[in-house]
């Protein structure tokens, strides 16, 4: 017990301050049961089969799908804040940009175990690269995340490395400095394959002729859901990215960015989702009035079932699409700690419930005359499994946050700072 | 993937899309393999040593980066970014011909003119053979008193500057002393004796970088401010100096301190 203690103590860097030992490991029990929990859970879908979940040939897309969207929207933060920073010149977000490679680490990685779980037969898995499908957006989206988690990776390694204990190692300390030094190439190819795999998840839903729902037109080959994914994730990646800063100050007892990085996140978070906001109404004017009706569907057949009704539609674009952008950008609104973290709130439950509507509404709906509205309830092997991944992340940040320099680069960075 | 595996096609869209794939994997390992090889070159090249003082310096907190200048009183506040290497300080000149003012009392800590020191808490003795002796520091004494094991260079291995000169263990805790200047070691001598090691250095040595005259008793009471602010705890105001002097052998004296904090501040961990 001494002995832990100690090394504890000696991993944590010199003038952080940190919770002790004990509530340490105490706040880890729970999330490592859950972990072990989701663990179990997904062996008994990757042993047993998809038959173990309640998706089916009909609804093959489900919560774990849902919910791997909106993780992935929401690590777009990594990628975009390190566009800013390394590429716009953002200096003054550079205090949370490890924290944002972490939020993105856990959202990637996440996801790709969940796909992995979901997609099944992992011995196969390499399949997908070996024998590629390039007709299939699936194909993109495969071969964008796994080369992004790679980047993520990369960039983890110098985050890592700046822990004190790994800091004594000179070839580490040494190799932390020249891969920090090219960190500015890997955030380019971040942002060039986020870019493409947040697009193709979009365009994925958009090029479905078959549901009505989904279907949009667009650019060339490429739907218009495929640029609304790009544009909202991007508007949310900096508004998780304040919720999860909030969270940790919040357990942590003590503020770990100034007041200007979380206006900064959440001026260019509004900014992003007005524009999204306006070109998601232009696209549902479009869909319902030209593209839908161009294969005999109206509205009011695609609201007709409950609870999917169009309330679902004004909810998205309203109260958690325009009105965030408004408390994220005004200036009265966005003085106030309170409105930001509000409105970056509303923000991420928006393109959440975007995700959502793209997934389970559109496989729900019936698409032919002898079609019945179909109903879908996870199992508790999905929910669990979910569960796990996101325990998952609580662990991984956790760890991270104790161990690492997640907020700021010199020493008293972590301790209080101005939030005048 | 690639034309003798089956699926390939010698289409456009295969063919750009499998382009642009592979030129993205390249480019992250090649990111990566750069890293190692630049890695490697510093190492081969002798500026890992600097590198790594350099990055560790980079996160001292700016109460431990007063400039000499200060600690002497010529200037009011100043902060060094040139890793305490005044050899290659611009400033030096115009700062140093300035009027000193000497910080009085030493609470317990003792120097001499004679020797140089060096801000990781080491002396440095030019001695008439050319050669250069380097012991601990009396605030180092009253800390560590004396050690459990000492591990030293071999007579004739190099040290470089700021670099780890040697290895102590004292209470559990591991100690790395760095090294005030380069050179090459000629003997060693160890905890018993006043000195740890002797040197020779590899070009006529440039000392100007190590403390000496009034800069000393400035330097040493800050870091006496701050031993006492780290043995207070995180929480504890600011308190007026009470006038009392160190104990000798305080890492036996207060074991129940957080000394992992303290050995790391006073030996520039970073």
């Amino acid at each position: 017990m001494g002995n832990l203690l100690v090394m504890d103590r000696r991993l944590i860097a010199r003038g952080a301050e940190r919770t002790s030992t004990m509530r340490f490991v105490l706040w880890l029990v729970p999330w490592v049961a859950l972990l072990a929990l989701g663990i179990y859970a997904a062996g008994l879908c990757l042993y047993y089969g998809l038959n173990q979940t309640h998706m089916d040939n009909r609804f093959a897309f489900g919560m774990w799908i849902f919910l791997d969207l909106g993780m992935i929207a929401m690590g777009a933060g990594a990628f975009f804040t390190g566009f800013l920073v390394y590429i716009l010149k953002q200096e003054d977000l550079k205090p949370i940009l490890n924290s944002a490679v972490v939020v993105g680490l856990i959202c990637y990685s996440g996801a790709m175990a969940v796909l992995m779980v979901d997609v099944g037969q992992p011995l196969r898995a390499w399949f997908t690269f070996w024998h590629p499908n390039t007709h299939s957006m699936l194909t993109e989206v495969t071969f964008c995340i796994s080369c992004y988690l790679l980047v993520l990776i990369l960039e983890y390694v110098p985050v890592l490395l700046q822990n004190r204990q790994l800091r004594k190692v000179p070839s580490f300390l040494v190799f932390e400095h020249q891969l920090h030094k090219l960190v500015p190439v890997l955030a380019a190819v971040g942002a060039f394959l986020s870019f493409f795999h947040q697009g193709s998840l979009g365009g994925l839903y958009g090029v479905l002729r078959g549901r009505p729902f989904a279907f949009r037109q667009g650019f060339a080959i490429w739907p218009s859901t495929f640029f609304l994914f790009i544009l909202s994730a991007i508007a949310v990646g900096p508004s998780f990215l304040m919720l999860v800063t909030a969270a940790v100050e919040t357990f942590a007892g003590r503020r770990l960015v100034g007041a200007n990085v979380f206006r900064k996140l959440g001026f260019i978070s509004g900014v992003l989702l007005g524009a999204y906001v306006a070109a998601k109404a232009i696209d549902t004017l479009v869909w319902l009035n030209i593209t839908s009706r161009a294969v005999g569907f109206t509205p009011g057949d695609f609201y007709a079932y409950k609870p999917f009704g169009s309330a679902l539609m004004f909810l998205e674009i309203v109260p958690l699409g325009l009105i965030p952008a408004f408390l994220l950008t005004l200036p009265v609104t966005a003085r106030k700690r309170g409105w930001l973290l509000c409105g970056a709130a509303l923000a991420c439950s928006g393109v959440l419930l975007n995700r959502f509507v793209l997934t389970v509404q559109t496989l729900a709906l019936p698409t032919l005359a002898f079609d019945e509205f179909l109903q879908y309830t996870p199992s508790w092997q999905e929910v669990v499994t979910f569960a796990g991944v996101i325990a998952y992340g609580v662990i991984l940040y956790s760890l991270s946050y104790r161990y690492l320099p997640l907020f700021g680069q010199t020493k008293g960075a972590d301790k209080n700072v101005s939030v005048g | 993937m690639f034309p003798w595996v089956d699926g390939f096609h010698w289409s456009p869209g295969h063919i750009i899309f499998l382009s642009v794939f592979f030129t993205v994997v390249l480019i992250i390992l090649t990111t990566f393999a750069w890293a190692i090889w630049r890695t490697a070159s510093d190492f081969r090249t002798h500026r890992a040593t600097e590198t790594c003082w350099r990055l560790n310096f980079a996160e001292l907190p700016e109460a431990e980066r007063r400039c000499r200048h200060e600690l002497a009183g010529r200037l009011p506040h100043r902060v060094c970014n040139n890793a305490f290497d005044c050899r290659h300080c611009s400033k030096y000149a115009e700062f140093a011909v300035l009027p000193s003012k000497t910080v009085a009392g030493n609470a317990g800590v003792n120097f001499s003119d004679n020797l140089l020191y060096h801000r990781g808490h080491t002396w440095v003795r030019p001695e008439d053979n050319g050669t250069l002796t380097i012991g601990l520091d009396d605030f180092a004494h009253h800390l560590i008193g004396h050690p459990d094991s000492v591990y030293l260079p071999a007579k004739g291995s190099e040290i470089e500057s700021n670099g780890i000169a040697w290895r102590m263990t004292k209470n559990g805790h591991e100690i790395g002393v760095r090294a005030p200047i380069d050179g090459t070691v000629v003997s060693t001598g160890g905890a018993k004796d006043a000195w740890y090691l002797k040197i020779r250095p590899r070009k006529p040595a440039d000392l100007r970088h190590l403390l000496r005259g009034p800069e000393v008793p400035g330097w040493l009471a800050g870091e006496v401010d701050r031993l006492q602010l780290q043995f207070s705890g995180p929480d504890a105001p600011p308190c007026m100096a009470d006038g009392g002097t160190l104990l000798p052998d305080l890492m036996d004296v207060m074991p129940a301190a957080d000394w992992d904090t303290v050995l790391a501040a006073t030996f520039l961990e970073g």
